[in-house]
């Protein structure tokens, strides 16, 4: 018996020409909450469909809950929970209808469920629209009520694809916090997030990018193994700026976020020599500070190198 | 096969059902309203054929058969044309079916012992009306005809007879109506296209919805989601299997004379092969409306044309009699009107209930791989 939650091999998804899954590998631990992170088109909800077993992948092999997804897909799917990152249950039944039906379809022994039910809806706190019909609850009430389902037939693993997305930031630290006691209770969490702060909380993270994991480690190894440092610079116009970093040695990558540019500089540039190439470019009220690497910094670094990989290789083809 | 999962699934799909007012529209006023349409639409029996009289003869013997067509209950006189042109307006507007014309010298002819002819002008744009008018118009002639030949023999001391009678007894629709043929048909076309409508949307619908990928992530398997999926509609079918039957009775006057429960038993059969061809169209299709249109015309043409339901089987060349014998509907069609009119049992009825269970078993099967293939 392995301990590892999820292992999956050289997985392979195509939808016609186009390649949604290339090749990924993906380990998770139990009890780890592991956050699939990654641009849109990067695989990550095609992925949890091959290990849902609901999308049977072109190559590739995965284990999922001690079960081979390929092999034994229901044995996989009564041990998981799926949280899919559009509504998917029935708007026109109730809080409490909608929670008797996924009880019913898991087989969760009748009279052990209820007592589940009440504990999650008092957690999330919807206990008071429990005999409310779905379609009339808020976004985020329905992602409540879409992981109480999810969670309502105590799964080993469950695979929750952007479940915060339209959700207040109250309700999604509400959310969080059921999920971080997720693992004490033994369940493993695969999530995937577009926002990089939730992903920060995350055990350990999986970067995605055009359908392969580029790296998983936890939040502060990823942080630590990137080699460049940043540099932030503050500055009017930033567009000016831009252009003339983009020319000069030294420099990995230019970000905006915001008022801010984030530049990416090797180990051996000179923050100096930086202010001298900008001051001449003719920009005001220039501002730089060097920063620590973030994860979209992380991100950002693995993209571009995984890009300039791809471009080096197409180019030897040639 | 777990029991649970599948109710589960029935459940959802009840409280969906009772919830959306448009359901109710499907289940209920749905049959209703096409029972009348058909019902009244659907009509061979010619009664009150409206004509106009262009009397040129104006004697007694004119007028007295004239009179022999008034009285009839299948004409109904419109009017007495006493301007020739009328004649073609009456005919062009279709006011009339046709215009008895009773010729000059009808009277004198008759008297003077030689033959006399009357002329029908009749309107032959519905071919259908105008036969049958024609075949009344003679039949009533004759009837006349002979009834003066007796009358003549009779008045000359002669014994009045007719040489050559035939005398039907009609086993089965003894008054030979119509609606006896039309509304068992008419109530298995509306089980068949009900039902595969019924059907057509559940699954798509959960596809459009979205709540679609949380059945298929779940441990349910196909024949489950099936099933439950099937057993809310087949209580609501078989809720207008008696509306249908009950509706016939008192609108339209045609009673069972068979076997009810036998009747509801074997289209409880029926039901489950046509449900799942609901279902199929519902694995199928990618909307719900290309579902619903697929599940109509997909059940409302074939049964329409190719069940007997309207056009007689043994007149169809052999191509389409063999394509009308893959469609449910033909069998249960045999099955409804025989229960119906001749009260025939389950000695003679077997191998129809055998094929419609086959049917169910196989359509089932499909609609399942159908599914299936698409999680």
């Amino acid at each position: 018996m392995s301990s590892l939650a999820v292992q999956a091999r050289g997985l392979s998804v195509k939808f016609g020409d186009v390649t949604a899954v290339a090749g990924l590998d993906l380990d998770v631990k139990e009890g780890e909450i592991v956050g699939l992170v990654g641009p849109d088109g990067a695989g990550k909800t095609t992925t949890m469909r091959v290990l849902c077993g609901i999308l049977v992948p072109d190559a590739g092999e995965a284990v999922v809950a001690g079960h081979d997804v390929l092999r034994e897909p229901d044995r996989v799917k009564a041990r998981i929970g799926y949280l899919p990152q559009r509504f998917a249950l029935h708007p026109d039944l109730t809080v409490n209808e909608n929670i008797a039906y996924l009880a019913d379809l898991y087989s969760v022994p009748a009279g052990t469920w209820q007592q589940r039910r009440d504990e999650l809806l008092e957690i999330t706190d919807l206990a008071r629209f429990a005999n409310r019909q779905a379609v009339q609850l808020s976004g985020g009430m329905q992602q409540k009520l879409a992981l109480i389902c999810t969670l309502i037939h105590r799964p080993e693993v469950v695979f929750l694809d952007e479940p915060t997305t339209g959700v207040d930031p109250v309700s999604r630290r509400d959310f969080w916090h059921i999920l971080y006691d997720l693992p004490r209770q033994g369940v493993t969490v695969v999530v995937t997030t577009p926002y990089m702060d939730e992903a920060a909380h995350c055990s350990r993270i999986a970067f995605m990018h055009q359908g392969r994991v580029l790296a998983q480690d936890s939040p502060a190894a990823l942080r630590a193994a990137i080699t460049a440092r940043i540099l932030e610079v503050r500055c009017r116009p930033q567009r000016t700026a831009r252009e003339a970093l983009k020319r000069y040695p030294t420099i990995e990558g230019v970000e905006v976020f915001g008022d801010r540019l984030r530049v990416a500089v090797s180990a051996e540039a000179d923050p100096a020599a930086i202010r001298r190439v900008l001051e001449e470019a003719g920009v005001t009220g220039l501002d730089i500070r060097e920063s620590a690497a973030s994860l979209e910094d992380v991100f950002v670094a693995l993209a571009v190198g995984q890009q300039s990989q791809e471009d080096d290789s197409r180019a030897g083809e040639e | 096969m777990r029991l649970r999962r599948m109710l589960a699934i029935a459940r959802a799909e009840w409280i969906h059902n009772r919830r959306d007012p448009r359901s109710l529209v499907v289940i209920v006023v749905l049959p209703v309203v096409l029972l009348l349409l058909f019902g009244y639409g659907i009509n061979y029996d010619l009664q009150h054929i409206p004509f106009a009289v262009y009397d040129l003869d104006g004697t007694e013997m004119g007028r007295s058969l004239i009179q022999q067509f008034q009285h009839s209950r299948y004409f109904s006189l419109r009017e007495v044309i006493t301007d020739r042109r009328r004649v073609d307006v009456l005919l062009d507007t279709e006011e009339v079916v046709f215009v008895l014309v009773v010729p000059p010298g009808l009277g004198r002819d008759l008297g003077a012992g030689r033959d006399a002819k009357v002329q029908a002008l009749l309107n032959g744009s519905d071919t259908v009306r105008a036969n049958v008018a024609l075949g009344y118009i003679e039949g009533a002639i004759l009837d006349y005809s002979t009834k003066l030949g007796i009358e003549f023999a009779r008045h000359h001391g002669l014994s009045g007879t007719t040489p050559f009678t035939v005398h039907p007894i009609i086993f089965y629709n003894p008054g030979l109506e119509s609606d006896n043929f039309i509304i068992p048909g008419l109530i298995v076309l509306l089980l068949a296209v009900l039902t595969a409508l019924l059907t057509s949307t559940c699954i798509v619908r959960e596809r459009e919805l979205g709540s679609f990928e949380t059945l298929v992530a779940s441990p349910a398997t196909a024949l489950e989601i099936m099933l439950g999926k099937m057993l809310p509609y087949a209580v609501m079918a078989f809720a207008d299997v008696l509306l249908c039957i009950i509706a016939g009775r008192l609108i339209f006057g045609v009673r069972v004379t068979g076997n009810i429960s036998l009747l509801l038993a074997i289209s409880i059969v029926f039901l489950a092969a046509s449900l799942s061809i609901g279902i199929l169209f519902s694995a199928l299709a990618r909307t719900q409306r290309v579902a619903i249109f697929l599940a109509f015309l997909g059940t409302f043409l074939p049964t329409v044309l190719l069940s007997g339901f309207v056009f007689p089987l043994r007149s169809m060349p052999a191509a389409l009699q063999l394509i009308s014998k893959v469609i449910p509907a033909t069998h249960f069609l045999v099955v409804v009107r025989s229960i119906y009119l001749k009260a025939s049992g389950m000695a003679v009825l077997w191998p129809l209930v055998l094929i419609l269970a086959v049917f169910a078993v196989t359509l089932l099967a499909i609609a399942a791989k159908a599914f299936k293939k698409r999680i």
